[in-house]
């Protein structure tokens, strides 16, 4: 390895080297209680995947450039240079980290072993070696976001079709999508794709809310690619925009990662106070539902429903209550999966790891738990938050002939408000990606 | 729509944004540089989104058309 590119790269892990990344690579003590607590490696009894053998390819470095014993004595405290070995194990071991944590819910330490991966990451871009999908997708969204000039007629194009379809299906005429309304109260932070924007404009044109929409989409592939720039930059748009608008709350959709930036990591990375709540679309929804803002059949899904906690919404974002409230709210024949709120087991569909075609074969393994919990509740129809999830969940549910439902609560939920709507399933979906021809 | 015969065709039709660009994306080195993938998606965003990743990683979208529900696209690898 070339002398600069060694000091790029320990330089990388240097400029991350806080207290708390430090107590991460200090402590280990190599308990191995993390290893059945990853999804990856009981699917795949790999090591690549064993969450202490991730963050060992980052603490050999540590040792070698951050510590004296390391440094003087290498090999007895299995210190390492990031060689070209060293850094091929810890692409597919960080790229393939879903980010799930449930590796730290189980350590006796509490090690974050998804921190330890971030630092990872940033060591593989100083390297030239981050995941080239991601690293696409992530300038992709900057570029739309720096040019929205160029996209605006057709997005705007694009809101009036979906307005259209909330006024055929509410039957009311006077229901619309706001954009860039100055003064409202919510600014509703979708995905690119129309499904996460009908569902949410009809239950706000029912609860006769004050919202907007902007340019500006939630997903931010800068976080899976492991930039904290780039991530704070795309999501730096619905945020300026939410300030410029004055609303009260920026509302999330169903989508983990999002909000998970937007509630959790955005003031730090842009060390600023927002002048404003971020709160999640469920956590909206069960306010409207529950002060009768609108108007649920408790009746109206009449099959055997279960709920999948997004990992970026449960463990790690702490909502558990307001989905299942919701979906209780509107199915009597509710099912909890086992275990389920901060011990639930990952999908396997997180970090990105749903755009990166070189760890299917992983991605559909590790998703063996999740077949076996959604198989034992019996139920015909999973609620599912996060788009990743329902991605993940659905090839799942195509690949071991589940016969399942697979939908954001959002859309059981206009399912449930009587306009005859039904909502579509992700296996669908799924068809539709597996016929690339 | 252009006559020019695609190197490849991906029906993308289902798929919610940002699957049409992922798979556009996955799906361009199958192609020699010069030649051309003919995209049909059906969700909108992915107006936005397939020019935005053409434009970003230096590819070019040759057309862009919206054809009764669907979106149609003509991508050229670039390089
Ligand atoms: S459970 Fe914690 S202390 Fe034990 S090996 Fe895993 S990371 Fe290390
Ligand atoms: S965060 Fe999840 S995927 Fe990553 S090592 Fe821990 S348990 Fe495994």
């Amino acid at each position: 390895m070339e002398k600069q590119e060694l000091e790029t790269i320990i330089g990388t892990l240097g400029k991350r080297m806080n207290r708390q990344l430090k107590e991460y690579l200090d402590v280990c003590v190599r308990c191995a209680i993390c290893k059945d607590a990853c999804h990856q490696y009981v699917a795949t009894q790999d090591m690549t995947y064993l969450p202490a053998h991730r963050a060992e390819l980052v603490r050999a470095v540590y040792r070698k450039y951050f510590t004296k014993a390391g440094q003087f004595m290498p090999a007895v405290y299995e210190a390492r240079d990031p060689d070209e070995h060293l850094l091929d194990d810890l692409y597919r071991s960080t790229y393939a980290c879903t980010g799930c944590r449930r590796c730290m819910y189980y350590c006796p330490f509490s090690i974050d072993t998804q921190w330890v991966i971030s630092a990872a990451k940033a060591m593989l871009i100083a390297a030239g070696r981050g995941n080239e999908m991601l690293g696409q997708l992530a300038d992709a969204a900057l570029f739309k976001g720096d040019n929205i000039e160029m996209f605006r007629d057709n997005l705007v194009e694009g809101f009036r079709e979906i307005e259209t379809q909330v006024r055929d299906i509410t039957k009311n005429p006077e229901a619309e999508i706001p954009v860039d309304r100055q003064g409202a109260d919510m600014l509703y932070v979708a995905l690119a794709g129309s499904h996460s924007i009908l569902p949410a404009a009809i239950i706000f044109n029912e609860a006769k809310a004050s919202w907007t929409l902007s340019m500006f989409e939630a997903a931010n592939y800068g976080f899976f690619f492991g930039d904290p720039d780039k991530a704070r930059l795309i999501a730096k748009r619905f945020m300026d925009e939410a300030k410029r608008l004055g609303v009260k709350e920026v509302v999330i959709t169903e989508c983990g990662h999002a909000y998970r930036v937007a509630e959790l990591f955005y003031e730090a990375w842009a060390k600023e106070r927002m002048p404003f709540k971020v709160v999640h679309i469920l956590e909206v929804i069960d306010r409207y539902v529950k002060e009768g803002r609108i108007k649920v059949d408790p009746r109206g899904i009449r099959e055997k429903v279960t709920y999948h906690d997004p990992c970026q919404i449960g463990r790690n974002g702490g909502i558990y209550e307001q989905p299942r409230d919701i979906v209780k709210a509107i199915a009597p024949d509710f099912v909890d999966m086992t275990p389920n709120r901060e011990k639930q087991w990952c999908c396997g569909g997180g970090g990105g790891i749903v755009a990166m075609e070189e760890f299917n074969e992983v991605r559909l393994k590790s998703g063996d738990m999740k077949v076996e919990q959604i198989k034992a509740t019996g139920a015909s129809v999973l609620a599912c938050p996060c788009e990743n999830c329902r991605l993940q969940i659905g090839e799942l549910n195509e690949v071991h002939d589940l016969g399942l439902r697979v939908v954001p609560v959002m859309d059981l939920v206009v399912e449930a408000m009587g306009f005859g709507h039904a909502a579509g399933t992700t296996g669908d979906e799924r068809d539709a990606a597996e016929a690339v021809v | 729509m252009s006559d020019t015969k695609p190197d490849l065709e991906l029906d993308l039709r289902g798929l919610l944004c940002p699957m049409p660009m992922v798979k556009v994306s996955q799906n361009i080195s199958k192609v020699p540089v010069g030649g051309t993938v003919r995209a049909v998606a059906t969700d909108a965003g992915s107006m936005a989104d397939i020019p935005a990743w053409a434009k970003s990683t230096g590819n070019e979208v040759v057309q862009a058309e919206k054809v009764g529900s669907e979106y149609v696209f003509l991508v050229k690898r670039v390089k």
